[in-house]
This record gives structure tokens, sequence and C-alpha cells, in this order.
């Protein structure tokens, strides 16, 4: 029997498309590359992950170090009195000699006379990175060591912008562990529900929709008021995460649950069962991989609904106790309004907030548009 | 001649796909004459419906129309035409009806309102005016009581009354061209003749000329003047259609007229021996239906009492319109859904109360190929683990190279290369994808297939190889097959006897030669005289 069939395997229209094999990965990716948007948020994602990796070195300053209260964010500009500087100086907002003539308030400005050069790679407060390798170098810096503040000081005195960095690590590990765990509970319930169906299925599915009602604000608030105050904050930690998987499994494992249910009626899964395939190797081997396409995408969009959630509790002052760092923290302080109006920069946090939101949802929507290549 | 609906002119289409263009139509040209019908013939992906929709101009947004195309529409050239006025034409002076009756009607609209709307578009007419002419044409494509069936939704109709109505839509405005795109693909042997019918029947009426979009050959002797056969996007031959089929120049014209499934059945040699018998088989199915708290249940017999004994070596066809049941017997018979009543023996063993544990030995020994090759199998895996699995489950083989050697032999007695064991299923064309399904059963070296309508997904010359598979893997592995099927040509060509069945129930079975050439029944004749009566 010739294995060149004709009409089926060539082809004769002329064609360009490359005919070598290619894995899911590929063909994925290939898909993914053409996503602007998803591109843009691979990159932030990653820059962002290094952020919080590398903190130390990224950040200009020791989140925990304290200098003038309330200090607004200084000047940047590529001008001296000299004239234009390929590399921006930074120069500190002062109190002038006028005073505002309405409320006699002295008027505020840049202290042209001394400007401070920055440079990649300063010298500054010294440190461990990842608490082993000591080392003093930042990223950015001012050339003397003088203390920079791009995005200004809280009302402790503390550089924002390094806060803000190192903030991101928690704000991430609080999204990224508790999004690990709602993938791992939310897909096996969901696949075991969808899965084995009937009476089981009927009622497991009454219990997720009890969780899906759940009030959650009220439940937050009762359950992070139960741990007493001086608990060790890294409790109150691992208390928040269980209380946002513990309401965030059941959406997923919906969505799971309806994929697989579909997914058993698939001739390729009859064909399993009718070579004589176990449950076990029917869920592992048919069920489960096609199913994961759909779980990384409401993966990566559902990491931006825990960082939001996560600032909006930290706002609250429930999600994450001092000494410990995160956006949500930081937007405490951000509370007053009489403190707002004064130093608007202390809202700076909303800003890392919303890049890595849309970070990952960028990326979530590349993926989504790149995880069905066939 | 001044006669011409439509002059097209070296129509070239190009998409752009992810790497690269493909040359989907290039340098079609074709004639329409008033009240002619021509017939674009072709496989799948020979280029006829992009044809059609480049003179309709509703391609998609990646299509690129080459430079040098010419469609004159009675002598005016639409390539000038302005968006506005191809939307002025497109429902009016040529209209389309497409293959898929059950998804181009909006469910939610009466038909009435939708036969209306079509009218009132391009007519300046009252709504009562234009529900009294949709009352009219639902008279004249043949839908019976239309006082009434005008106020029903899409979904109380059945698929053959559908296309009719989408007919009467394409129809409303007196269109000088109707084109055609596979009309009667999605409808029951006995449906498709009936609508064919009616389409010819308002051509000769009306005057208007027909474009028809097909694969099916006996449908285009049937129903076509001149024929334009096209592969891979280039017309191969052209001619009227006495001279195409019965002096066909071009080689493939002639392949795809040879296409046609023929040849019969494998000489039996009668074994006594019975691999798989059932007795009195009943499937049921519980509905649920209406309210709420006080839901009332009824019970579907999908399968009413069903018998068959297949012995070693035969195949045994089942054949009926979809809805018949074949499908639920054919699965039943190998416990892939459960049984309400009836005796299922399988090699002398009584299987039918086994559960999927004590079914595991057996599964091996019976297996099942299914209709679409598009959905039986697991895109995530390569063709090595597809055809692997059953080994490795049933733990056949004494090795991982020893399954490497069965997994080449089957693929290569599928009439496959065995060197594609990591490539992974999307890489193939539908014909080679059923061979990977037929080679994944019989790595497994059954002794019983169910062939689920292996071929009705296919392209004809495909199907006719598949056929020859089927026939020589018989011949050489002693196979027995129960054949479901609608299509009375391939089982004429496969099976030693054949039981038809009609809403759950046998109503006639005998030897293939018997039943189709001596049909007693009326549905039997009915079913016998589509398949084949078109043809000749």
């Amino acid at each position: 029997m010739s294995t060149l069939h004709e009409g089926e395997a060539e082809d004769a229209r002329t064609s360009t498309v490359s005919t070598l094999s290619q894995s899911y990965k590929a063909l994925v990716w290939r898909r993914f590359r053409r996503s602007i948007p998803g591109m843009l948020g691979l990159t932030m994602v990653t820059l962002l992950l290094l952020t919080a990796i590398f903190a130390e070195f990224v950040a200009p300053m020791n989140p925990n170090e304290a200098t003038a209260s309330f200090a607004p964010p200084d000047h940047l500009s590529f001008f001296t009195k000299e004239g234009f500087t390929l590399f921006p100086v930074a120069y500190s907002i002062v109190e002038g000699t006028a005073l505002d003539p309405v409320t006699y308030q002295p008027l505020t400005g840049p202290d042209l006379d001394h400007p401070r050069h920055l440079t990649l790679f300063a010298k500054g407060a010294p440190y461990h990175l990842f608490g082993l390798i000591p080392w003093d170098r930042h990223l950015i810096g001012v050339a003397d060591g003088s203390p920079l503040h791009l995005l200004g000081t809280d009302k402790l005195g503390r550089d924002i912008l390094s806060r803000g960095v190192f903030g991101s690590r928690l704000s991430l590990m609080i999204s990224l562990v508790s999004i690990t765990l709602i993938t791992i509970i939310g897909t096996l319930l969901g696949i075991t529900s969808g899965y084995i169906g009937g009476r089981f299925d009927m009622w497991f599915q009454r219990f997720v929709e009890i969780v899906l009602a759940f009030p959650q604000l009220p439940l937050y608030l009762t359950l992070t008021t139960l741990i007493p105050p001086t608990a060790p904050s890294s409790l109150f930690l691992s208390f928040v995460i269980l209380v946002i998987v513990g309401l965030g499994w059941a959406q997923l494992s919906r969505e799971v649950r309806s994929k697989t249910m579909s997914m058993a009626r698939i001739d390729y899964v009859r064909a399993a069962v009718a070579v004589g395939a176990s449950d076990g190797r029917i869920i592992t081997r048919h069920i489960l991989p096609n199913v994961l396409s759909h779980v990384i995408v409401s993966v990566t969009l559902g990491i931006p609904a825990i960082i939001l959630l996560e600032s909006f509790l930290g706002f609250l002052g429930f999600a994450v106790k001092p000494p410990l760092i995160s956006w949500g923290l930081m937007l405490q302080d951000a509370q007053t309004f009489s403190t707002l109006g004064s130093y608007p920069w202390i809202l700076s946090p909303v800003g890392f907030v919303l890049l890595a939101v849309f970070s990952f949802n960028a990326l979530g929507d590349g993926l989504r548009d790149a995880v069905d290549p066939y | 001649m001044n006669d011409v609906v439509i002059d097209a002119r070296n129509v070239g289409v190009k998409f752009k796909v992810l790497g690269g263009v493909i040359e989907a139509v290039k340098d079609v040209s074709f004639t329409l004459h008033k009240g002619q019908t021509i017939a674009l013939v072709g496989e799948s992906g020979s280029g006829k419906s992009v044809t059609a929709r480049a003179v309709m101009r509703l391609l998609s947004k990646r299509a690129i129309v080459t430079p040098g195309t010419e469609i004159l529409f009675n002598g005016k050239d639409l390539a000038k035409a302005t968006a506005t006025e191809m939307r002025h034409m497109r429902g009016n002076a040529m209209s389309m009806i497409f293959q898929e009756p059950m998804s181009s009607l909006n469910p939610v609209y009466k038909i009435g309102t939708q036969l209306a709307e079509v009218l009132r578009i391009h007519n300046r007419i009252s709504k009562a005016d234009a529900w009294q002419k949709a009352i009219d044409l639902l008279a004249e494509v043949q839908i019976p009581d239309p006082e009434a069936r005008i106020n029903q939704y899409p979904h109380q109709l059945s698929g053959g009354q559908r296309q009719r109505v989408m007919i009467a839509m394409a129809l409303a405005n007196k269109p000088d061209v109707l084109i055609a795109d596979e009309p009667t693909t999605a409808l029951d042997v006995t449906v498709q003749a009936e609508i064919l019918g009616l389409i010819k029947a308002l051509k000769d009426k009306t005057g208007m000329a027909v474009i028809l979009i097909t694969h099916d050959l006996t449908v285009v002797r049937q129903f076509a003047d001149h024929v334009y056969v096209m592969q891979h996007g280039v017309v191969r031959e052209s001619g009227p259609t006495e001279q195409i089929f019965s002096n066909p120049q071009h080689p493939y014209t002639k392949r795809l007229l040879g296409a046609e499934p023929k040849g019969q059945a494998n000489a039996l040699e009668v074994g006594d021996e019975t691999v798989l018998s059932g007795k009195n088989i009943r499937v049921t199915y519980t509905l649920r239906r209406g309210g709420a708290f006080r839901g009332s249940y009824s019970k579907l017999q999908a399968v009413d009492g069903l018998s068959l004994d297949l012995k070693r070596g035969e195949t045994l066809g089942l054949v009926g319109e979809s809805g018949s049941g074949k499908t639920t017997f054919g699965q039943a018979l190998l416990r892939l859904n459960t049984l309400s009543g009836g005796e299922v023996t399988f090699l002398g063993q009584r299987i039918e109360a086994f559960d999927r544990a004590q079914m595991k030995p057996l599964r091996s020994r019976m297996q099942i190929v299914f209709q679409d090759p598009f959905a039986s199998l697991n895109p995530r895996m390569s063709v090595r683990q597809i055809i692997e699995e059953g080994l490795i489950v049933n733990q056949i083989g004494t090795g991982s190279k020893d399954r490497v050697a069965r997994v080449e032999k089957a693929l290569r007695d599928a009439g496959l290369p065995d060197t594609i064991l990591n490539r992974f299923p999307h890489e193939f064309s539908g014909g080679q994808r059923q061979r990977l399904a037929i080679a994944r059963a019989i790595a497994m070296e059954p002794e019983f297939i169910l062939l689920d309508e292996p071929t009705s997904a296919l392209d004809l010359s495909v199907q006719a190889q598949i056929i020859d598979l089927l026939r020589q893997l018989q011949r050489d592995r002693g196979l027995s097959y129960l054949f479901i099927s609608h299509d009375l040509k391939v089982v004429r060509a496969l099976c030693h006897r054949v039981i038809v069945m009609q809403n759950g129930q046998i109503v006639e079975q005998g030897p293939v030669a018997d039943v189709l050439e001596r049909p007693v029944t009326d549905y039997t004749k009915r079913l016998v005289r589509a398949a084949f009566e078109i043809a000749t």
C-alpha cells in the first residue's frame, strides 16, 4: 500500500506555511508573539518579578530609613546651569524666601543651586542581597550618596519609591501563593466533581454555590480581626492567604467543572474508555492537559484580582501589619484627606498596583488568544 | 450573448495566514447564463466556496482579491461597486443559501419576522403586506400549513423545513442569481432529494440562474447544466454536464468520478462462530420536562428491543436516518452506555451486566472508530501516545521497544508512514486522521470493530480509500465489523448484511443485495431511492 494518498497528504496549493512538526508549546508561543499587549504584559510581568526578587538592588534607598517627613519628590532635569547633561540631575524641593500672597506659606521650588548627578550602580545604603551577599550598590542613586526621593517620603520620612519596590515582594508573594493554592484546589475539585457527576456533583455544587454567595468583605473583616493584634505578622499573613484561598477556589472549580463535563463527552475520551483506560488515566492524560490551558488563563487573570484585594484590605488595615511592607499597607497613609491634600505623592503606591494589574491582565489576554492553537 | 448574468474572469483570492500566504483560488473563470445551473465541484479545500463568496464580496477581511480579477454582474463590474451598492445587491439581485440550516436562522425571531425583514429591507412595503408575502413564499417552498408555520420559531421546524425557509428567504426578492453552498449536505438523504427538487422547480418557474456548490457528484449530474471541476483552487476541467460525466478529460475528474464507493464486501467464508450477539436490547433515556417543583419525567426509548448476530469475518450494516438510534445501539453493544434491558454476548461471555473493571479484559478485543476524526484524537497527544495508549493500558507487548514496533506496524497497516510517531493530530488531514483512528483500533488486535459512520466526514475520494482499507484489514485479520451509516452507497460497498432502523426499531433486515435491490418497507424504499436514483 502506498503511504501517500492522493488528495490527502499532498496539498498542491502554493503554500509557504511550514509543515514541520511543532509541539504545543511552540504553537502557543508563535501565536502569543503576535499579540502586542500580550508581549508587553509579559515584559512588564518579568520586570516586576525581577524587581521583587532584586528589591534591595533596585530600590535606591533603605525602605526603613527615616529622613525628612513628607519630603516632596525630587525634581528631575536634563539641564543644569551649565547647560544640557546626558544623564539627568535631581534637585531637592526646598522652601524659598518668597511667600504665597494668600496663605503666607513659603513657596517651594527646586533647589537649582545644588544639582545632584544621578548615576547607575551608585554607592548607597549597605544591604545583604537575598539576606546573604553584602553589597552597597543600587541601580540608581545620587553620585555623592545623598538621599534620593523620586516619589517623595511618607510621614515617617521613608522613601516611597523604595518602599513600593519592597512592597512588590509581599504583594506579589501573597497573590502568587494564593493563586497557586487556588489553582490546585480549584482544579482538583472541579475535575473530580465534573468527572464523577451524578449525586456527588449535585451536592458538591450546592456547597460551591454557598461559598460563592458568601458576602466576602464582612468575612474578611471578621476573620482578620479574630487574630490577636499581638500575633506575629507571619501568622497574620498566612491567615490572610488562607481566607483569600478559602473564598477564591470556588469560581475556578466551577469553570473547570463545566470544561471537564464537556470534555468527558468528546470522542477521544470515549475512545480512551473503549481501549480500557482507567478513570485516573483518563483524567490525567486526556482531561487535565486539555483543561490546563483554560486554567492557565484564569490564573493570570486571577492574579490582578488578588493584588487589588490585597491593596484594598491593606488600605483598611486588615491585610498586612508593619513592619512588613505591602502596597495596600502603604496606602493606609492616604486615608486622611488633609494629608492627601498637602502631600499628594503618598498616593503613588496606586501606580504600582495599576501597573501590576495592567501587566497581568495584558499577559492573560494574550495567553487566552494563544492557548487554543488548533 | 446578452443573457449572461455573471461573467467572472481570472478570479483569484489569497489568504494571509500565520507564516505566509495561501492562494485559495487562482485564475478561475466562469460564465453564468440566465436560467442556467452551473456546478462548482471539488473536495473540501478546493476553493469552490471561496469563489462564490468572492462573487458576493462576502470574503473575510484577511482575504486578498488578486488584481486582474474581474466579475461582471449583468454587465456591471462588481469590483467598482461601493459597499452600499453591494449591500443592496445581496439578498436582492443575488442571494445565497448555506450548508447549515440550524445556524443560519436566528433562533429568537419567528420565521415570519425574519422573512418579512428581508422583504422590507429591499422593498418599500407595509408590515402587513410583507407578512402576507411571507406566507405566499412559504407556500411557494411547499411548507405545509404556512399560515400556522409563519408564527413558529426555527427550533420548531425540522432541518429540511428550515432549509426550505432559507430558500424562501433567498428567493424573497426574486434574485437573478441564487448561490447554493452545499445546500443539502447537512440533511438526511431522503430530505436532500426533496430540497434539490424544490430548487430546480423554482428555477424553472422564475428563470433565475443557480450556482450550485457541492462535492456530491450525483447531485451535480441530476441538476447542473454546466460543471466546473475544481482542485486546489484551480478549475481543472469544465464543460456541459453530460460531456464531463461521459467523457472526462482531466485525470482529476476521472479520479473523482471513479471515487464513488464501489465494489462489494469480501467474499464471506462463513464461519459459524458468533463474535457478538445482542438479544432484545433496549436503551431508555429519561427526559425531564417543565416545572421547577413538579417536573414530569418522560421516557425516550432510543433503542427498542433490537437483536442481532455478528459472525466472524462478517460486516453488518446498521442503516437509518439521524435520530434513529443506531449510534446508541452500537455503543450499547460495546457497553459504552447503559442498557435498560436485553442480553449482549461477546465471544461467548454475557457482558450486559459487566462494570468497567469487568469489561477491561475484553476492551482490547472490541474497538470503535468514530465519525468525526477531529474530535476522536486528543490534540495534546502525539501519534505514538495515541496509538500506544491501549497497549499500555492493557499491558500488551513486552516493553517499550515492542510497543513501538506494534505501533509502527499498526500505522503501516492503516496505510500511514511509520515515521510520524512524534507528530500531532492537527498536522494531518481528515482522511489521515481517520487512518490514525483505525490504527489505534487495530493496534490492539481486536476481533470486532464498531465503525460509527467512519466515512461520512470525509471527501469522496478519501472515502473510497478508507473503504478499501477496511476491506483489506478484514481480509487480513478476519475482523468483524458493525458498520453504522446513513449512506447506502457505502453500505453496499462494504457490508454483507444490513439492518434498517427507524425510531429505535428494526424495519427491515437481510443480505445487502436483497434489501437494496428489493426493499420491502416504504421507509427502506425511500432510503434506497434517495441514495441511488438521483444518480441514475
